[in-house]
């Protein structure tokens, strides 16, 4: 295992009850992500990509094995060490993009900065600017575009400065003209140093990591 | 960007949902604001006509319900408790009371009940015992069928001195000799006759409704009270001013406790409301709230978060509520008066002030805020990766 990662880990099982069932949805995974990395995460429906990112993001504890993210041993942590670290450490983009609709999109990037106890308008404009958006700052998320959208997802992910980027399928709802704005946005952070972890199902984008993961029933193969 | 301005923006979602639900704190709001003016005007009213403005220190009466016997002359009729007037002679000696007043009350109310006219027979020490008795025009009786009459029957009946009066029920003629100034008291409403006239039209000739007696020194109350006991036939009552209020205060207690409850029910209402359209932005708001989490708001941001928006629509409803209850409140003031049978006093009976508004206000916003408390905790409860996953 390599001790320079910022995601670690190490022989983790995620099981859950359904009804009588227990699922196995993760079985003694092991996997190191190193600061600066791209990485797909690829596998059918129901493999087990989204509890492994759950995991990783601190959105879920394991039932077995260990997670260190960020140098931090994440069983360790209570609810509220484990908010403090998705603050600190973590972006989220996800397939939808949850914006509050009642919010300007610089108001919206800024949200997750008003939970650090520092509201940053001005870093949510930069942002926005880096995203491509910098003249729709008081748009409401109704009068954009679904690329547009997504792009305010990720700037707001961003905004409270985290290495690490975790994105559930961030093209899913977006044509392939739009895709490809996210990918290269992605990639610009990558450059920039940002650890970018995408969970998806389009070999496009996995063609445009530099790592692929491919998960299957729970397990990793190699 | 601040949680105020999120919980604001988030209020903005559904303008009709919150509106409705600040409006049932407003009624909650007005209702509590208008009982209360009800129930501080009444005991005020009340205390101002039966102590504060009379000079009135104790009442002989006869044994029995005082204020049943003022429940009958209230509906027009004639008090079968009476006392004496042969008691008069037997106190008025004793250096202790300033003024014995002995006087005859009594109602009539026309056939179709549209009207009641009170009618109180006095003597000259009326004067003595009324500090704000006094006389805008003509004065004292000058025969057996002399009137005077209080400042709003003067204006009712349009009449000045020296003009008749004829009662239809009692087939007489009065001529008035008196209009008193206006004193807020039920004195405005009545009309002033000789003792021995007023007895004699009700056939109760030698017999009293009581006697009021008015202390040189308050402070010997409590010893002058066990004398006159002692001096008084068992079945008669030496009644201090304040026990009589007291006791028609407690006679309204049902009446207070029925307003009461409807506020009660108004909260309950409201209540339910609050919680119900929380839990419903909640429920809706679960995906977002599941991401909120994910980026990292914790547990108390959700609920400071949920509690900002209960609180807003709270300090709307409450303050919108609290003013028009102010503004209600002389009209429900005026609409109580008409179903009052045991004591009707004559000044405000609803007296909003600014006291009471802060009370509705600050009362119906606590409870508004505290409703919220629910919805906020399963907002902070919701497990980001379960929604996430799920929905």
């Amino acid at each position: 295992m390599n001790n320079g990662s910022v995601i670690e880990l190490e022989n983790v099982s995620k099981d859950y009850r359904r009804g009588s069932e227990t699922v196995h949805a993760l079985r003694d995974v092991s996997l190191a992500v190193t600061p600066g990395e791209y990485v797909a995460v690829v596998g059918h429906s129901g493999s087990g990509k989204t509890t492994l990112m759950n995991i990783m993001g601190c959105l879920d504890r394991p039932s077995r094995g260990r997670v260190i993210l960020d140098g931090q041993e994440v069983h360790e942590k209570t609810e509220a060490g484990l908010t403090r670290l998705r603050r600190s450490a973590i972006g989220f983009v996800f397939q939808q993009f949850f914006l509050i609709p009642t919010l300007s999109v610089l108001e919206n990037v800024s949200l997750p900065s008003l939970f650090v106890g520092k509201p940053s308008n001005g870093r949510a404009g930069e942002l926005l600017e880096m995203v491509g958006l910098g003249n729709r700052l008081h748009h409401l998320p109704n009068q954009l575009s679904g690329g547009e959208m997504q792009r305010v997802a990720i700037a707001r992910s961003l905004i409270n400065a985290p290495p690490i980027l975790l994105a559930d399928e961030p093209t899913g709802n977006l044509d392939s003209r739009n895709a490809d704005m996210i990918m290269k946005i992605f990639e610009q952070l990558n450059q920039e140093g940002v650890t970018v972890v995408v969970v998806t199902h389009n070999q496009d984008i996995v063609k445009r990591c530099r790592r692929k993961v491919h998960i299957e029933d729970g397990r990793i193969e190699t | 960007m601040s949680f105020l301005k999120v919980a604001l923006s988030n209020l903005r979602r559904n303008p009709v949902r919150s509106l409705l639900t600040g409006l049932s704190l407003a009624v909650s709001a007005a209702t509590l604001s208008v009982v209360l003016s009800l129930d501080q005007g009444y005991s005020s009213a009340v205390t101002d006509d039966l102590v504060n403005n009379t000079g009135v220190h104790l009442y002989i009466t006869k044994e029995g319900c005082p204020i049943e016997a003022a429940s009958v002359i209230a509906q027009g009729g004639l008090s079968p408790l009476y006392v004496e007037e042969d008691i008069v002679t037997r106190i008025q000696g004793m250096p202790e009371l300033d003024a014995v007043m002995p006087f005859k009350l009594f109602a009539v109310t026309t056939d179709d009940g549209s009207r009641t006219d009170i009618f109180m027979g006095v003597t000259e020490a009326v004067r003595s015992i009324k500090p704000d008795w006094r006389f805008a025009a003509g004065g004292w009786f000058t025969s057996d069928d002399s009137v005077i009459l209080g400042a709003e029957m003067a204006r009712i009946e349009y009449l000045a001195v020296g003009d008749r009066m004829y009662s239809e029920h009692f087939d007489r003629e009065f001529v008035v000799s008196g209009l008193l100034e206006r004193n807020y008291s039920q004195d405005d409403g009545t009309f002033f006759l000789p003792l021995h006239t007023a007895q004699a039209m009700v056939g109760r000739e030698g017999k009293l409704s009581a006697v009021a007696i008015k202390l040189n020194d308050i402070s010997n109350m409590d010893y002058i009270q066990t004398r006159l006991r002692a001096m008084m036939p068992p079945d008669y009552f030496i009644i201090g001013s304040k026990e009589l209020s007291d006791g028609i205060l407690e006679f309204f207690g049902a009446t207070r406790a029925i307003m009461f409850v409807m506020v009660a029910v108004a909260f309950v209402i409201s209540v339910f409301g609050i919680i119900n359209t929380m839990l419903m932005a909640v429920l809706e708001r679960r995906r977002e709230i599941a991401y909120l989490k994910c980026v990292g708001a914790g547990k108390y941001d959700l609920i400071r978060l949920i509690s900002l928006e209960t609180a807003a629509i709270a300090v709307m409803g409450s303050t919108f509520g609290a003013a028009v209850g102010m503004l209600l409140s002389p009209l429900s003031g005026n609409l109580l008066r008409k179903f009052l049978v045991a004591y009707v006093p004559s000044g405000a009976i609803a007296r909003p002030d600014m006291g009471i508004a802060l009370t509705a206000f600050a009362l119906c916003t606590f409870i508004g805020v505290a409703c919220s408390l629910y919805p906020a905790f399963r907002a902070a409860k919701i497990v980001p990766m379960e929604v996430l996953r799920n929905e």
